[in-house]
């Protein structure tokens, strides 16, 4: 059996299969191999996988960071200034200035309406933070807690996201001792079975401190019961203050008053 | 009959060949990558140039002088924050000669933030006054962004099926650790790129910055590379780059909406 023949044999046997008469074979391992080609060899390799990395690091560089710098050479001609005295008596250069002027005097009035005198909320809701101006001056500032950004599923496929809504908004309405009404994922959220509109464990008293304010779509300013959480965005969209905050605000504010939520 | 030397000789030339190719496309896409700015320098010439036209009143170039300038730059920036404070949404305004970016809403700075550094492309810096006055004079709108930290930090729960199943919820880690870099693209082709900046960042958060800001290069080169292979002059995209310090820079990428307006004076 080929099997048994011994390894040499066996290479013997395939070599000369494949050669024509009068090669001379040896086995590789009567072959000897220079130590200096091999290490030539080992060397070779090296270095053609190092200019490899290289000219691939070199073309990486080159399309990424170099190209954009050489489009960022100066091409035409840059705007010369040369604040002419002939220029800056023409009468034609004296009515574009007054217009332009004028125009932005116009633009800077309107601009600045835009700001009230009036007090408005300000709350930020990355940071948690809320600033009260009046008269365009800073009047006060703390923490406050907004949206959790938790988002509540369940296995029928309903989903509620608690954020806080960014923008403009207006206070739409005041409530003084405020009663909660627990919406539906406030009992699907304890896994508690959802109840009639009108049952009575909707309706929670005391929870939202002293006072509210409507921003509408059932958003609310209020006061909370969890005042160590202040600071940390665990809302399920309303914005909570603690109690002196809340007074504070409620009673600066109008129904009208602007709240920036951003 | 190819010689044993001419034989040796064929891989040499091929190699020969490829290098020569190589280096031809190299440049070829060097040329297209060049013409880029300039096609987009003139484009905007052709939009936002000055026309003289005699019959109209007020007619005149004057942007060779300086007071005349500065007053078509603030008006051109008034002009956007007009736009955009007609609308409720929430924009940003960068005051250069300010070091300040500025969240406003309907025209009420509701949170300023320094600059801390600023680079912006040679054709907003060094371009044709007029042009870019009136190009800037346009407030620009985000079309796309890409960015380190999630516009909105979803946390998905699963409602419990009884009473049993609830587990009230754990106070929130507010540790504020992640690095803030993003990239917004704009409507009218201007990259704004912000990133965080303190004083004392992290090796990591360098590493980051450079894996981030280089994912974005290679993309970008990707889409000039696509262009280069169909004989098209690649698109040219102005850039301004901004450091802020990262809790503003958090809070800027958090509070602008998808499509939010940008104003720019320098």
């Amino acid at each position: 059996m080929e099997f048994d023949k011994p390894n040499n044999e066996l290479y013997k046997d395939q070599t000369n299969e494949g050669m024509s008469g009068g090669a001379i074979d040896k086995h590789p391992a009567d072959q000897e191999i220079p130590k200096h080609s091999w290490f030539a060899k080992v060397f070779q390799n090296i270095l053609i996988s190092l200019i490899g990395v290289i000219t691939l690091f070199v073309l990486i560089v080159f399309f990424t960071w170099l190209i954009p710098a050489i489009q960022e050479i100066p091409t035409g001609e840059r705007t010369r200034i040369t604040n002419s005295v002939e220029m800056k008596n023409d009468p034609e250069y004296k009515k574009q200035i007054a217009q332009i002027t004028k125009d932005i005097q116009r633009l800077t009035g309107k601009y600045n309406s835009y700001t009230t005198g009036q007090s408005y909320l300000v709350i930020n809701t990355t940071d948690n933070l809320f600033y009260l101006y009046k008269n365009k001056k800073l009047i006060r500032e703390g923490h406050c807690s907004s949206g959790s950004y938790k988002m509540l599923k369940t296995e029928e496929g309903r989903s509620w996201i608690f954020k806080t809504p960014k923008g403009k908004f207006w206070i739409q309405g005041k409530i003084t001792n405020p009663t909660w009404r627990r919406p539906d994922w406030a009992f699907v959220e304890e896994g508690l079975p959802i109840p009639s509109q009108d049952d009575p464990s909707r309706y929670e008293y005391g929870v939202l401190g002293d006072y509210a304010m409507a921003l509408g779509d059932g958003y609310l300013i209020h006061g909370t019961l969890y005042k160590r959480f202040l600071g940390m965005p665990v809302t399920h969209g309303c914005v909570r203050l603690n109690d002196e905050d809340l007074e504070a605000i409620f009673h600066s504010l109008t129904i009208g008053s602007s709240v920036y939520i951003y | 009959m190819a010689t044993d030397t001419d034989k040796k000789k064929q891989p040499g030339i091929a190699i020969l060949i490829v290098e020569i190719l190589i280096l031809a496309f190299l440049v070829y896409y060097t040329i297209m990558a060049m013409l880029a700015p300039v096609i987009k320098r003139d484009a905007l010439e052709t939009e936002f140039g000055f026309i003289q036209d005699d019959k109209k009143e007020n007619n005149r170039d004057f942007t060779t002088d300086s007071a005349y300038l500065s007053l078509l730059k603030q008006k051109s920036y008034l002009e956007s924050r007009v736009i955009m404070a007609n609308t409720d949404s929430i924009y940003l305004t960068i005051s250069l000669p300010d070091s300040t970016v500025n969240l406003e809403i309907s025209g009420v700075s509701v949170h300023t933030a320094p600059i801390k550094h600023y680079e912006l492309s040679r054709i907003i810096k060094k371009g044709n006054e007029y042009v870019i006055s009136s190009f800037l004079s346009r407030p620009f709108t985000i079309q796309k962004d890409y960015s380190s930290i999630p516009k909105e930090p979803l946390m998905i729960k699963m409602a419990p099926k009884d009473t049993s199943e609830y587990q009230p919820d754990i106070i929130p880690d507010t540790a504020d650790f992640e690095p803030v870099n993003y990239i917004m693209e704009m409507d009218n082709g201007i990259r704004l790129f912000i990133y965080q900046d303190e004083n004392k960042l992290n090796p990591g958060d360098h590493f980051h910055r450079i894996t981030f800001d280089f994912r974005y290069r290679l993309a970008a080169f990707i889409e000039t590379l696509r262009s280069v292979l169909v004989f098209k002059v690649p698109d040219y995209h102005p850039y301004i780059k901004i450091r802020l310090p990262r809790s503003d820079a958090k809070i800027i990428y958090r509070a602008m909406p998808k499509n939010g307006q940008v104003a720019l004076f320098r």
